[in-house]
């Protein structure tokens, strides 16, 4: 009955439903989702950060976003757009953008103020005091909207499996519709729960090295 | 103190905390009042009307009843039928018989329904067949099956390491399923591709992303989508009649078998096909589209 | 949207969504129990309370359906039994509060503390009538993450067949129906919106002397984690 049957049987982990091409699909649906969200919530972020404009309504679409059924939006998703990649890509991207969103415009807000005046006060264009003072200074919390992006992104992978997806997913939900399936899917959430928690130990590790290097660059 | 519960917390942590020896899927025990009859349906559309018929019916006869609805695969339900937790399950005469002995020769249908007393669990019998059948069929659009010549199972063996095969997931290990292609037509897919949606694997066949795909034959999409049936020559998915897996119990009440009967005789396949599309197509919800059936009949 | 579906399911409905409030209201109170004595203890050992919380905040890793598959082994529970649900999520309510209260108790300074015992008030006394209430306003935005993630976390339950109104998306999904995943949506999120504001409201009430400074602390205070789903 335990998982390790399942993961210690060489069989499991090739061929095209084997555990490393699924491993890889939740890493490619992971990745590629946090790079879509990275693209569009860092900009975003930066100029509300630097700007201080629409804050209120950061906080709105933050909160709102908690409450959106990750389970909902995939089955939603992936009925307008149909199966494969990209529609599970965009899900998962829309899960992560509150949080590096958040991270960002916290990060900007968090900045001294006294280090922004006066970098504005030695001549500092606007770009500038946004690529010398305020990013490097906000990159902690940066990283840190990032590191809850990710876990948010790879648990909801496994839901992907529900949408007709691979990933990890695939063991937890096929498992429980077959017989004796049920080491099957607890593998399947072991695997889940193991790659999150390496996965946010290493964010764990950007940000102490980020928080160093801004200790002493600042 | 604080530092044992967060020791019992920390216990959570680790999935791996696994040496416990049980089936969970094992089920438990009927949450329902007692004295009444709890009817289990599977995760599909058709299992889940039969099942309020059978409950509509009972009910009618003014038996205790009631509902509980996806349960899962045959897999998850027997079980839940095997500790009590259910005591009525729609089941189909083959598909059943292969399950429980995958060796057994029986073919024709009255053939089956005798096998099919012999080989069930202790404590559980069927009631008699209906004439109503629903089989699995391997299905392909028109284009493809011109494109590559199909009109049976066996056409596939050449092309088939170029298709995805689609259905739900339990299909994998049934004998009907990859297994039993292998062995008996020597058709290997390249890939078989698990769904939870019929909605979404009909579409996904219909836009090529699979190119084989199992559907029953009640299924409205067959006809609606032009859908081509593989023939199946050597009785590789055997014939799939209504029938009622209850428990022993079941029998044993006043009027239950009786109201149960009645409807195994009044369905026929067109009626079921009509009924899935009440639900599928027309999102009448199961429990409505019984319902009515019910009251044209005269059972409640 | 099929408003005639609606119109013939709204019993359904319903039923759903009161389960569903049961299936969330649950996890939140058992959690908040369980981690004021615990984050109150916690906090008192100082220090080595970090490593306590960090520990525990690994538990956000385990995505939840991971853990709710996980349950019936750790219980001995049903795999359908909704107990599974509630207990899962009343270890993600319990993981992300005690890091609240810690937190909480943390901003209530040493003079105030020795103020009360100055006034001759005994340690329980001070403990709850001048360090809690001090350090709710950190508990009830930690509530708020808390309630809010777990009324849309109820609903992956339908993974498992126990959703409440999650099961609307099984429904919709298998169909390739919109109209119960667009209702599943529209409740989930209104429940998740309407009980954030109950506890807003709550905290006003009981708390009437947190008013203005509640932005500027809640903006410097340590931003509850994101809980994951």
């Amino acid at each position: 009955m335990s998982p390790f049957g399942f993961l210690a049987d060489p069989a499991n982990w090739q061929g095209p439903d084997g555990i490393l091409q699924r491993l890889l699909e939740h890493l490619v649906y992971s990745g590629l989702s946090l790079l879509l969200a990275m693209v569009v919530a860092i900009p975003v972020g930066i100029w509300i950060g630097h700007t201080r404009r629409g804050q209120a309504v950061i906080s709105l679409v933050v909160n709102a976003a908690r409450a959106i059924p990750t389970l909902g939006l995939l089955v939603l998703v992936v009925l307008l757009l149909g199966t494969g990649l990209m529609p599970v890509v965009l899900a998962l991207a829309i899960l992560a953008i509150p949080p590096i969103l958040n991270g960002t415009v916290t990060g900007f807000n968090t900045a001294d103020p006294d280090a922004v005046y006066a970098a504005r006060a030695v001549g500092m264009t606007g770009g500038q005091v946004i690529g010398k003072v305020e990013l490097p200074l906000a990159m902690p919390l940066i990283i840190s909207g990032l590191r809850s992006a990710t876990l948010q992104v790879v648990a909801t992978a496994t839901i992907a499996a529900m949408a007709a997806a691979g990933g990890l997913g695939r063991f937890v939900i096929d498992g429980q519709k077959r017989r004796d399936g049920y080491p099957e899917m607890l593998a399947g959430a072991l695997l889940v729960a193991v790659l999150a928690i390496v996965l946010d130990l290493l964010w764990g590790l950007i940000g102490w090295a980020s928080r160093r290097r801004t200790h002493q660059t600042a | 103190m604080h530092r044992r519960t967060f020791l019992a917390l920390g216990a959570v942590v680790p999935l791996a905390a696994c040496g416990v020896n049980q089936n969970p899927l094992q089920g438990g025990q009927s949450s329902a009042a007692p004295g009444t009859l709890t009817v289990g349906s599977a995760n599909f559309t058709e299992s889940q009307v039969i099942a309020e018929l059978y409950a509509g019916a009972l009910a009618a006869k003014g038996v205790q009843v009631t509902v509980k609805h996806g349960i899962g695969s045959r897999e998850v339900y027997l079980r839940a039928l095997q500790d009590g937790s259910i005591q009525i399950a729609p089941e189909y005469t083959g598909n059943l018989l292969q399950y429980l002995d995958a060796k057994n020769p029986a073919s024709s249908p009255t053939d089956i329904v005798q096998a099919l007393k012999g080989v069930l669990p202790q404590g559980l019998t069927v009631l008699d067949p209906s004439q109503a059948t629903d089989q699995d069929v391997y299905c392909v659009t028109q284009a493809y099956a011109t494109e590559h010549k199909l009109s049976q199972l066996g056409d596939l063996a050449p092309i088939a390491s170029t298709a995805v095969l689609g259905g739900p997931a339990e299909l994998k290990d049934r004998p009907y399923g990859p297994p039993g292609l292998a062995s008996i037509y020597q058709v290997t897919f390249k890939e078989f591709a698990s769904y939870d949606s019929p909605a979404v694997k009909l579409k996904d066949l219909t836009d090529n992303k699979i190119q084989v795909a199992t559907f029953f034959t009640t299924d409205a999409a067959i006809g609606d989508n032009g859908l081509v049936q593989l023939a199946d020559p050597h009785q590789m998915i055997l014939p799939q009649q209504v029938i009622p897996l209850v428990r022993q119990e079941v029998t044993a009440r006043a009027g239950a078998a009786e109201a149960i009967d009645a409807v195994q005789k009044a369905l026929t396949t067109e009626e079921l096909t009509a009924l899935n599309k009440r639900v599928d197509i027309d999102h009448a919800s199961a429990k409505d589209a019984a319902a009515q059936y019910l009251k044209s009949k005269g059972l409640a | 949207m099929d408003f005639t579906w609606i119109g013939n399911n709204l019993a359904d409905i319903g039923a759903n969504l009161g389960l569903h409030v049961i299936l969330s209201v649950a996890p939140v109170l058992i959690a908040l129990v369980i981690s004021l004595p615990v984050g109150y203890l916690l906090h008192r050992t100082g220090r080595t309370a970090n490593v306590w919380v960090a520990l525990i905040g690994l538990l956000y890793a385990v995505p939840s359906v991971a853990l709710f598959v996980a349950m019936p082994l750790l219980l001995g529970t049903q795999i359908l039994d909704p107990i599974n649900i509630v207990i899962a999520l009343s270890a993600y309510g319990v993981a992300l509060l005690v890091r609240s209260v810690v937190d909480g108790f943390r901003r209530v300074e040493e003079s105030v503390r020795l103020s009360a015992d100055a006034m001759g008030y005994g340690s329980v006394r001070r403990v709850l009538t001048v360090e809690l209430p001090l350090a709710m306003p950190v508990v009830f935005s930690g509530l708020r993450v808390v309630t809010v993630s777990t009324i849309s976390m109820v609903s992956v339950g339908a993974v498992i067949g126990n959703g409440a109104l999650g099961q609307y998306f099984d429904l919709g999904f298998r169909q390739n129906f919109l109209t119960p995943v667009i209702v599943g949506i529209i409740l989930i999120m209104a429940l998740a919106l309407l009980a954030d504001g109950l506890i807003l409201l709550t905290q006003r009430v009981t708390l009437p002397w947190y008013g203005l400074r509640t932005r500027q602390a809640r903006s410097r205070g340590p931003r509850p984690t994101e809980v994951i789903v």
